[in-house]
This record gives C-alpha cells, structure tokens and sequence, in this order.
C-alpha cells in the first residue's frame, strides 16, 4: 500500500477545513444559544451539581424510576425553579441536579425535601460538586494557561530541534485536532447536552502532546531523509517519510484506541467523555500528521523556493539504505 | 555480552524490588476513588486584615485544622494553597455538611455593654428584629427572590442599629479556657463558657457596672448579637465571679455543639468562604474506580494480544518489558507518594500508550532494515539506534506538556500531568534498556535467531530497493 499524500493534498486540506468550519459553526450557535463556544460544566461558570441515587434498601423502593415532575416541584418550592434536572441510570433511579451555587443551609434543605418527596437517596452513592463562580474562572483560566504555555514550549522545543518551519506547521497541525475536537464537543453539547469541564482541558493538552508525537515521527524522517537525498524534490521525501512511517502511526493509534475505546464504553461515568474526547482527538491528530503537517511542510518549502536543497551541503550517512519512493511497487 | 548479563540482573533486581514495594506500601487513592468530600476554602480580606499574608493564611489553617479535628472526622488533611486558599479534605464524608457549618463562621465572641440611655429602644429593636426573622424563614419557604433580598436588607439595618446600642470591651474569645454544650429544657440548649483567669477578672467587672442598671449585657458573635441577659442587681458590689457564663439564644443541640466546638477552636482571623465542594459517596468511589480499571485493563489485554500478533517475537518481548514497566510506574507512584485520581489512573494508561508506542517504533525501524537486507544482530542494533532520535523528540514534547499542565493547572489536572510525566520518563527507560536487553538475550539463542520470527512474510534474499511498507 502506498498512499499518494502529495497528490491529493487538495482533498485532505478540503477535508480537514470542512471539519473545522462545521466545528466553528457549531460553536457559533452554541454561543448564541448558550453564551459559551461549547457548554460549559458548572466547574467553569460556577454552581452545585448534586448525584443521586435511590437507596435501594427495600425491594420495593427501585422498582419505579424517578419522576422528574416530582423533582421538579421539589425544586420549585426550594426557590430554585430554574435549575437543570436528569433522571440517569439503568432503571431510571439516578437523579442528576445542576442549580446555582448553594450554600450548605440550602444544599440540606434540598436534600431534606428530596428524601421526604421523591424517595430515599443512599448517601454513600452521593456526589456533591460546588465550585463558585470565582474559583470557577480561575480554574477555567489556568486550564487555558496551560494549554497555551505548552504551545509555546512545544514550539521552541521543535524550533530547536527541528526548524523553524517545521514548528510552526506543526503548530498549525495542534490547533487543527484541538479545533476539531473543541468542534465535535460544541456538537456533542448542543445535541446531547455534554458538558465540559477541566478533564476536557486535560483531554486537549494530551491529545497536544500525542499529536505531537505522531508530527515530530514524520518530520524526523524527513529530516533524516533531507540529510541522505538532499538532492531529492521535498514532495519526494514527504510522501516516501509518510509512507514509512505510516504503520507505525497505525498501529500506534490503534493499540491507544484498544483501552481508550474500553474505557469509554465500559468505563465509569467521569472518564467516558474524557476518553471520547482523546478518541476525537488522536483520530483528527493522526489524520493531522499523516495529511496535513507532511504536506503544508512540502507546500511551504515550495512556495519559499527550498523544494530541494542541492546535493552541496548534503551529508551522507554511510549506511543509508532509505527506498528512494519511486522505487515502490 | 557482559555488559547485558549485568544490565539483565539488573532489571531483574528492579521487577523484584518493584514488586516488594508495591506489596509492602499501600497505594495512595485519592478522594475520588475512595469517597470523601474535598472542601476549598478561600480567606477574605477584611477591613482590619486588608492583605492575607502567609503568616495569618497559617493562622487561619491552624484554626481550620482545629475546628475539623474537633469533628472526629480520621486522615483528615489540611493544606494551604496558593495565597490565600484553604484544602481540606475529609476521607470517608458523605455529606460534609457538618464540617461545611463549623468551618463558615469566623467565631468571633465579644462581650460589649450597653450604652447608658438605650434600654427602650434597644427592646423595641430586638422585638422588631425578631420578627423580621420570622418572617425571612417564611420567605425562604416560597422562594420569592425579592422580597426575600428585602428583608435582609431590613434586618442589616436593625443589626446595625443594635450594634450601636453597645460599646466594645476588652473580653473576647481569646480569654476562653473551655466552652461546651449543654442541655436547659426539653430541646432548649445553651453553651456553657468558662474563661481563663484574666477573662475571669475581666467578666466580673463587667457585669459590675452593668448590675441592677437595667441595661444589659450583649454576647455577640461575628458582630450578631445572640443574647443580651441583664445582670441582678445583687452583683453590683463583685461582678459575677467564678469565671463563667453561657449564652442562650434558643438554640438546638446541633446548633450548640457547632458554637462550642467553633469556640473552643479559637476565632478566625479573617472570614473564610467555602468556594468548591467535591464530594463523592464511599461505594460510588469504588464502583467508578472498577469499572474503569476493568476497562483500563481489558485494554491493556487486547493491546498484548495485538503486539505479539503484529510484531512476533519482538511483541512478546516489549509485552514483558510493558510489564515490567507497569510495575516499576507504581512502584515509582508509592515510592513517591503520588496519590492515585481518576484523571491520574487516565494518565497512567496513556503513559502506556507512550510505552507500547515507542518499541513500535524500534520493531518497525528493525523490520525496515531486515527488508533493506540487513543481517537480523545488526537490524536489531540499528532499530534502537535510529528510533532513538524520534523517541527522544514525542517524549520531550509530551513532558513540555505535562510541565506546563503541573505548573498552571489545578488539583485533578496536576494528578493527571504529574503521573503521566512520570510513566513517560520511566518508559524511556524501559523501552530503550528492557526491551534492548531482552531481545539482545533472545537474540543469543540460536533457535531464535530467525528472521521470520520479526518479520512475516520476508523475502529470503531482499534486496536493497524493497519497499518499506
């Protein structure tokens, strides 16, 4: 198998673009709809999120799933009307609260209520989250800080090691995966009512930092290849890089996808999404590397006029046994 | 080869004392996975304390660390962060609504006496105030926002104007030797004080001068009056000696126990404000921790299978090196103390992902060169030498990640940076000197030194210009 990366690039820059722009119109309605890109979780805006679930002490008390009209009512005589309520669960007897940020008075004259309208609730399957709003924003601030101080190292990294170009295009290539996955999570939110929080934030700097890996294997091939056939066109030496490096950009995403998969399928309730966001991401990453880095790498030097770099400042590795790619059957 | 019989025992030696560790010291498991409530505190400047310095933030974390230790609650842990916040943590609390009450107030205690020329007014502002209350725990009943908002507002002025009514003294709770709970009648509950002997002189002089005056005694706490007693007159000549007293302001038992126990605990400097609150149930914990281990493992399985299916022989060797390296991660956690989060077992599994990626790496290098015609030795040879470069390059860039997430994120992020930081750096390790060792071991037998065992399908005589994928 041999893929043409260079030939088609029109098509995988097409794709990519089509990808991302229906990712930001996704965005655009959500911000429309919701005030936020994608929909924000109470870690970021602040506010209490309260996980419920039936004690099932008596046979009787988990046979009928939970009402959420009951709830409701419940709610609305507390003073909090507004809030978000979902009946989760197999058999309908998990109840997921979201309201404004309660204090503790609030917070057990809520629990009070629920336990004496709408059934008993086991305490040891409880789940109380309250973040106010300050800290909500300084969470959300330092994610970002994150994600950016680590463009930045990366970058320099890659300056250092490979060169400029290369760095910048690998740049290129991170914001398109963490556009492509912030995109499908905008979807996800609008559609499904997926919620981000700052696992997601982790979920964005690792798909950054496996992204990464799979563009530095490729472009440490073409560097080693530049160094060996200097004297070749760089379109050469993409599709030949690509092309042998391309099992092993296979098989490494697919034997992550094996337990990433597992998780998100069978795992617990807090890391389904974060593992569907790695999946999205290392997905669009590998696509990225493969597509899109190799060949904006070989466009660039085109257009700047080093398509080849001239068999006088070549260095030769005396055990170069690289398949010049037109070689290939 | 005598460079790879002792670097052979030694990573022998390492599995074993990988093993021995992780038998002997438990693994640390953080709140999420064994339940427990994790509270943040954030201390808030007032007017007398404009600026949290280090000094009054451990001040405040003392105080904190008295008030929890006071609920009984075992392991717990206080902790500062940053400036001016507060971790706390609370193993095994389902509902920290206890720990949340006791930790709200300041508990500041003052006593303050009546200016001369108040009496009427300030019973007919404590009558007004009283029903004012009243009528807030109605309103909040309903739930109608505003006038709720305007009630507050109504009984912030009547707190004002009662404050008024008295004048600073000189004893606080900083003259408190003791204060406890106790009983008056039926559901009627006071809380006793005693102080210490200056509080003690300071008490009697105090209800000396106001003694058959007619004017009383205020007890406040945090700047809100909670009772004013009036002092018989028959105390005029010594004060109420003894050194003690006890407020009454018809609380509850809980409501009591919650006072004494702030009280005993000493006051705080400045205010603290509860901002995040996690709590997660004990058995919810251990259900989300199993399922995604199972998960995490059943993964895991089918990544070996798929290994020793691809690659052959060199699968099954990065398989017992991936093992190895799983023990001698853990290993490293216990040893170092990192507490295990969900978002840190997640990091855990990725940093496998980094491990099984890097001796893909080396056999596709190696198999390249066997196509290319190299003898089996120095393939092997040339495959760790050249995956070396790319290696070297994903791992640095994935640690520049996980640097800048330690540095800027939270408490779930840094678990999550600091582990997969940590599996990366030991699966540099494993991949380029146990892999490397055990298949140079494999490779000194001779009924395995078969290129067909690295390779499929391989041409007996390649020749240089074979494809490479």
């Amino acid at each position: 198998m041999k893929l043409h990366v260079i030939q088609q690039r029109q098509t995988w820059w097409l794709t990519s673009l089509t990808m991302i722009l229906s990712g930001i119109v996704a965005m655009v309605i959500s911000w429309q709809q919701l005030g936020a890109p994608l929909r924000p979780s109470i870690e970021f805006v602040g506010g209490t999120r309260l996980q419920l679930e039936l004690a099932c002490t008596r046979s009787d008390t988990c046979d009928a799933p939970i009402d959420p009209a009951a709830v409701r009512e419940v709610l609305t005589a507390q003073g909090l009307g507004g809030s978000s309520i979902q009946v989760v669960g197999d058999n309908q007897t998990s109840l997921s609260i979201r309201t404004s940020t309660l204090d503790v008075e609030s917070r057990t004259a809520l629990l009070t209520a629920l336990n004496q309208d709408v059934g008993e609730f086991d305490p040891a399957t409880t789940q109380i989250d309250t973040v106010g709003p300050v800290i909500g924003r300084q969470l959300f601030n330092s994610g970002i800080q994150a994600l950016l101080a680590s463009f930045i190292g990366i970058t320099v990294y890659l300056s250092i090691r490979f060169k400029p170009d290369f760095a910048v295009l690998a740049l290129v290539s991170l914001f398109h995966d963490v556009l492509i996955t912030m995109g499908a999570f905008a979807l996800l939110g609008l559609v499904l009512g997926i919620e981000v929080d700052s696992l997601f934030i982790v979920a964005l700097l690792t798909i950054v930092g496996f992204s990464v890996n799979d563009t530095v294997v490729i472009y440490d091939r073409i560097r080693e290849m530049l160094k060996v056939h200097p004297d070749w066109h760089i379109d050469d030496i993409v599709d030949g890089a690509v092309n042998q490096t391309l099992t092993r950009t296979i098989n490494t995403t697919l034997t992550t996808m094996l337990s990433l998969v597992a998780i998100f399928l069978f795992g617990g309730e807090t890391l389904k999404y974060f593992a569907l966001a790695l999946i999205i991401g290392f997905i669009a990453g590998a696509y990225s590397s493969i597509f899109i880095a190799s060949t904006m790498l070989a466009w660039w030097r085109e257009r700047t006029g080093r398509a080849v770099l001239g068999s006088a400042e070549g260095i030769t590795l005396d055990d170069a046994v690289l398949p010049r790619p037109e070689d290939a059957v | 080869m005598g460079r790879q019989r002792s670097l052979l025992a030694l990573i022998l030696i390492l599995a074993i004392a990988a093993i021995v560790v992780l038998t002997q010291l438990p693994m640390r498991l953080g709140l999420d996975l064994r339940g427990g409530s994790q509270l943040t505190l954030q201390a808030i400047p007032t007017e007398a304390v404009p600026e949290i310095t280090p000094d009054k933030l451990e001040s405040v974390r003392a105080v904190v660390e008295r008030r929890i230790n006071g609920l009984g609650v075992s392991e717990s842990v206080v902790q500062t962060i940053g400036e001016d916040q507060l971790l706390v943590q609370l193993p095994g609390v389902s509902d920290p609504e206890q720990a949340e009450r006791v930790l709200g107030g300041t508990a500041q205690l003052d006593f303050r006496s009546q200016r001369p020329g108040s009496e009427s007014d300030l019973q007919a502002e404590y009558t007004a105030r009283q029903i004012l209350l009243a009528e807030q725990q109605q309103l909040q009943g309903n739930g109608d926002e505003a006038a709720i908002a305007q009630n507050q507002r109504a009984l912030e002025e009547s707190d004002r104007a009662l404050t008024s009514y008295f004048e600073d003294s000189n004893l606080t709770g900083e003259q408190l030797r003791n204060a406890y709970a106790a009983p008056v009648s039926g559901t009627s509950w006071e809380v006793g004080l005693e102080f210490n002997d200056e509080g003690g002189r300071q008490f009697a002089e105090l209800t000396r001068q106001v003694a058959g005056t007619g004017r009383s005694l205020g007890i406040f706490i945090d700047d809100e009056l909670l009772s004013a007693p009036t002092v018989e007159a028959r105390y005029a000549e010594t004060g109420i000696a003894g050194g003690r007293a006890s407020i009454t302001g018809g609380f509850d038992a809980q409501r009591a126990a919650d006072l004494a126990l702030q009280l005993r605990s000493g006051a705080l400097p400045v205010p603290v404000e509860i901002v995040e609150n996690r709590t997660v149930g004990a058995t919810l914990g251990r259900d989300s921790i199993q399922r995604s281990l199972y998960a995490g493992i059943a993964g895991l399985a089918l990544v070996l299978i798929y290994m020793v299916i691809y690659y052959r022989l060199p699968g099954l060797i990065a398989n017992l090196a991936l093992v190895i390296y799983s023990l001698l991660t853990l290993a490293v956690f216990n040893l170092l103390g990192v507490t295990l989060t969900l978002p840190g077992i997640a990091g855990f599994i990725l940093s496998i992902g980094m491990a099984v990626d890097a001796n893909v790496l080396i056999f596709e290098r190696t198999r390249e060169e066997l196509r290319a015609g190299k003898t089996l030795y120095r393939s092997v040879e040339s495959g760790f030498y050249r995956a070396f470069s790319s290696i070297l390059d994903s791992n640095v860039t994935t640690l520049i990640a996980c640097g800048a997430l330690f540095w800027l994120g939270s408490g779930l992020v840094r678990g999550f940076a600091l582990t997969l930081a940590l599996g990366v750096m030991v699966s540099m390790f494993t991949a380029l000197t146990c892999s490397r060792t055990l298949m140079l071991f494999a490779l000194s037998f001779p009924s395995l030194r078969k290129p067909n065992l690295f390779c499929p399908n391989l041409a007996p005589s390649s020749s240089p210009a074979t494809p490479a994928s």
